[in-house]
């Protein structure tokens, strides 16, 4: 990286736990800055691509824009993901076999057991009058429905929290050494699981490990170090952003009686109020790329090997794409063209489970508990590297 | 006058829009993709609305209408 093109630099360090919502202010005001920055927070420098268009072309790109890197806060590989780390065609054959479990087929044929321990734990807090959303729901319930995604007991959901928790401080570069031993947990979990249906296979419709070891890649079974890896990922993947997310949805809607109002009164809004929401409230803020050539990218020189940052949350925010991007309006046009999940052929693959379990968590509480409120005057703060509302607490009558 | 709804097969990826936009004239694969990928159909003017949703929705911009006449 030889050449700065007369680029604007950042020095932002977007691993940090910063207040809430001061993440987004810090991508736009870049944005702003121009279409490609330069970064040098961390001990590589990397190329920010802020713009809608540029985003979307550049996800578009595999065979330029490598996933050989998937962070640009952290190029080295902390943890083994799969299918992420590939690159087509082995990612698209991998993504042909997981695909199926992770389609709106899939979704719907869980919808009861959805409904059920989503109402379930509603119902447990509800005479609380209070509780800390994100630490008290919005986890637990993704965590039960990646088990049953996967066909393993909803017992295990507590002990698999405490070791995801810690694989996450690892992404932003913190505690590096727990996520070793956290990493290791988790890992021997699914180990355990695979050798259980090794020793007793299952129906390969239902069980996912099941279908994985009868599963092909080009004529060849999947290693079995690759299943722990596709699990692994799954879990890490699934967990967290759905509980981030429906933190940020929460905090919104406490804060917005009317509207909390209005999609109470009409639930059928709902989907298109979470399109919306997660447009504007991207987690993942953004994809990290390798450039694999030397490329003129709309007149950024960029070299092989260099890493860009193909920024998620900037683009959802670009009112270049977006009119009025930073309010919420579930009236938009091109609601769904958001980035929040990515695009090109590593988009994300839980997206499915992820909008219908928010759709049916926000539906059901509204039912049950319509009113509440911010029950903390306390600075909150958001996770860096990939955002996550720390806690929540709420409150409401009884 | 006719119409002709495509989806580009290297484009789409699967996000769902399209049919979740469109239930009546789209449905969805084992996979998650939109049964059209890779195909073309004929659209009838009572379908054209739907038509303009789905193209509309694709975050990939791999839908395309093709009017005639």
């Amino acid at each position: 990286m030889n050449e700065t093109s007369g680029c604007p630099v950042s020095h932002t360090d977007y691993t940090v736990e910063r207040p809430l919502f001061q993440t987004y202010e810090l991508l736009n005001a870049e944005r702003e800055q121009g279409p490609f920055l330069i970064n040098d927070s961390g001990r590589r420098p990397f190329w920010m691509i802020t713009e809608y268009g540029h985003v979307l072309e550049a996800l578009q790109m595999p065979d330029v824009f490598s996933n050989e890197v998937i962070s640009a806060l952290t190029p080295e590989h902390t943890v083994d993901l799969l299918p992420q780390y590939l690159d087509p065609p082995e990612h698209t054959a991998m993504r042909r076999v997981l695909n199926r479990w992770f389609a709106p087929a899939v979704v719907r044929r869980l919808e009861p057991l959805v409904l059920s321990r989503c109402v379930e734990l509603i119902e447990e807090l509800r005479p609380r009058g209070g509780c800390d959303l994100v630490n008290d729901f919005a986890i637990r319930f993704p965590t039960d429905l990646f088990l049953a995604t996967l066909n393993l007991p909803l017992s295990d959901g507590n002990a698999f929290l405490h070791h995801v928790e810690i694989v996450f401080k690892g992404f932003a570069g913190r505690e590096l050494d727990q996520v070793a031993t956290s990493t290791e947990w988790i890992r021997d979990y699914f180990d355990r699981a695979i050798a259980e249906r090794e020793h007793a296979p299952r129906d390969t419709q239902v069980d996912f490990i099941s279908r994985l070891l009868v599963s092909e890649l080009d004529g060849a079974p999947i290693p079995r170090d690759d299943i722990i890896t596709i699990c692994y990922t799954a879990m890490l993947a699934g967990l967290d952003t759905t509980r981030s997310a429906l933190g940020f949805i929460f905090h919104h809607l406490a804060g917005d009686t009317e509207l909390r109002h209005r999609l109470t009164a009409s639930p059928e809004l709902w989907p298109r109020a979470v399109e919306e929401f997660i447009r504007l409230y991207p987690l993942v803020f953004m994809d990290g790329r390798l450039v694999t050539r030397d490329i003129d990218f709309h007149g950024l020189h960029l070299h092989k090997g260099d890493i860009v940052w193909l920024g998620l949350a900037s683009a959802n925010h670009d009112p270049k794409k977006f009119a009025d991007p930073r309010s919420f309006d579930i009236g938009r046009e091109d609601l769904n063209h958001h980035l929040a999940f990515g695009a090109g052929p590593h988009r994300c693959m839980g997206m499915h489970l992820a909008r219908h379990e928010m759709i049916i968590a926000l539906t059901e509480w509204h039912k049950r508990i319509p009113d509440y409120e911010l029950a903390t005057a306390d600075q909150l703060y958001e996770r860096g590297a990939q955002l996550s509302i720390d806690r929540l607490p709420l409150r409401w009558e009884v | 006058m006719g119409a002709v709804l495509s989806v580009d097969e290297s484009r789409c990826t699967g996000h769902g829009r399209c049919y979740s936009a469109a239930p009546k004239l789209l449905s969805d694969d084992d996979e998650g993709f939109v049964t059209l990928r890779g195909h073309s159909m004929e659209i009838a003017g009572d379908q054209l609305a739907d038509a303009e949703e789905a193209v509309a929705a694709c975050p990939e911009r791999a839908i395309t209408l093709r009017r005639d006449g």
